[in-house]
């Protein structure tokens, strides 16, 4: 939890594959980088065995770009599809139970502020649809309502991909699935509404088309799990396999979605505001210079 | 055999967009050399690809061909290009990489 662990032990420098080498001297560790600087510097994520032009995965991969400290961060997740690459990352990773995260990320946040005090430890649980809404619903809805102070990120590619297609909480209704032949019966979760009336302080919709957003997103949310409260980011990451999407397509269908049902949204509750502006210098939440006056139009 | 993504350093190095660095779903695999466009000639730098890690999916070429309008990415079969970078060959430098291409049949078949 900091840099040295990925510092060579002594001797050991000539050992170590290349891979390993490139992210110690040129990884992203202990510097600040963006999205811009994507290709001209080792990321800490690896190679995973996730399916070809999965959106998720390139999701993933914006995300981990985006941590405001990499050194400094856990990520929690579950089965699915998304802890086949989030563990090939040089960042720790715990795997829970399914339906667990928010429970294990829960504990795992006070226990590190319990033993680093004020120095920022960032939780970062990255859960799917399934692990989210409906198998760990209660856990989920449980952290938020206690304001625990870790970020939330739904991997939302509305279905069960990693077992075959069957329909989850957050499938569209009338979703035709290979496990779910006669289309789904019911509306897609409104997870959206429920962070909110549950607490969280910070609540955004983003789909992995415009990175910049990505990262803007959560660097937001990650910052403000810090101090303020519990963060939720819900990200449309396609399952290109059981929806036949061509790999060519994903981003094409992923534009058409945000604009058909998943425009950005954001919410920032307004203690959330205050501290980003105060804490980290963010201009977005000012208050606005007064507008001038509207000219009263005169009475004839 | 199998197909893996081509990036046209002449066209590619004619404008700086950088977006299939961006949107590439898998890590360190379009690579983005600020020396390897100009060293020709060129404007700017070029982006490549680290075949060993390149899946085939063809995200790149959507996004070249659309969202940049530049048309410098194409699918080709592995053994029929002739140079290309492999992870073992790619050196990073300060805001940048470098990588000695060579006949990548023979690097990754050994």
């Amino acid at each position: 939890m900091s840099l040295d662990y990925v510092k060579f032990s002594g001797g050991f420098e000539k050992f170590m594959p290349k891979e390993y080498r490139d992210m110690v001297e040129h990884g992203p560790f202990g510097k600040k980088i963006s999205v811009s600087q994507m290709g001209s510097f080792k990321e800490i994520l690896e190679e995973h065995p996730m399916c070809a032009g999965c959106a998720m995965t390139l999701f993933i991969r914006l995300a981990i770009i985006a941590f405001p400290n990499p050194e400094d961060t856990i990520t929690v997740g579950t089965a699915g599809c998304g802890r086949l690459a989030i563990s090939q990352a040089a960042i720790p990773f715990v795997y829970g139970n399914y339906g667990d995260q928010n429970g294990v990320a829960s504990g795992l946040s006070r226990g590190l502020r319990l033993r680093f005090g004020d120095k920022p430890k960032d939780v970062v649980v990255m859960a799917g649809d399934g692990g989210t809404a409906d198998i760990g619903f209660q856990q989920v809805l449980h952290s938020w309502f206690r304001k625990e102070r870790f970020t939330t990120i739904m991997l939302d590619n509305e279905v069960y991909g990693n077992t075959g297609g069957q329909e989850s909480g957050m499938t569209n209704r009338g979703a035709v699935l290979k496990m779910a032949p006669l289309g789904k019966k019911f509306e897609k979760m409104d997870m959206l509404q429920m962070a909110k009336v549950a607490g969280c302080a910070y609540v955004a919709t983003v789909v992995p088309n415009n990175p910049r957003r990505v990262e803007s997103v959560i660097k937001k949310a990650v910052l403000i799990a810090r101090e303020v409260g519990s963060t939720y980011i819900q990200a449309y990451t396609s399952c290109n396999i059981e929806y036949a999407i061509p790999t060519d397509k994903v981003m094409e269908d992923a534009k058409t979605v945000e604009n058909d049902r998943y425009q950005f949204t954001e919410y920032v509750s307004d203690e959330a505001k205050q501290y980003l502006t105060e804490r980290y210098g963010y201009k977005d939440y000012l208050p606005k210079a007064a507008a001038p006056a509207a000219a009263i139009p005169n009475k004839a | 055999m199998y197909l893996v993504a081509n990036i046209n350093v002449e066209i590619c190095a004619s404008k700086s967009c950088k977006l299939c660095t961006q949107y590439c779903p898998e890590a360190n695999t379009i690579q983005y050399s600020e020396t390897m466009g100009t060293d020709k000639g060129y404007k700017y730098g070029t982006a490549y690809i680290a075949v060993d890690r390149c899946k085939g999916c063809a995200l790149c070429v959507w996004v070249c061909d659309t969202m940049a309008k530049n048309n410098a990415i194409k699918m080709t079969m592995i053994d029929q290009l002739p140079l290309a970078a492999v992870t073992d060959n790619i050196r990073y430098e300060e805001k940048t990489t470098v990588a000695v291409l060579s006949d990548p049949m023979i690097v990754i078949g050994n």
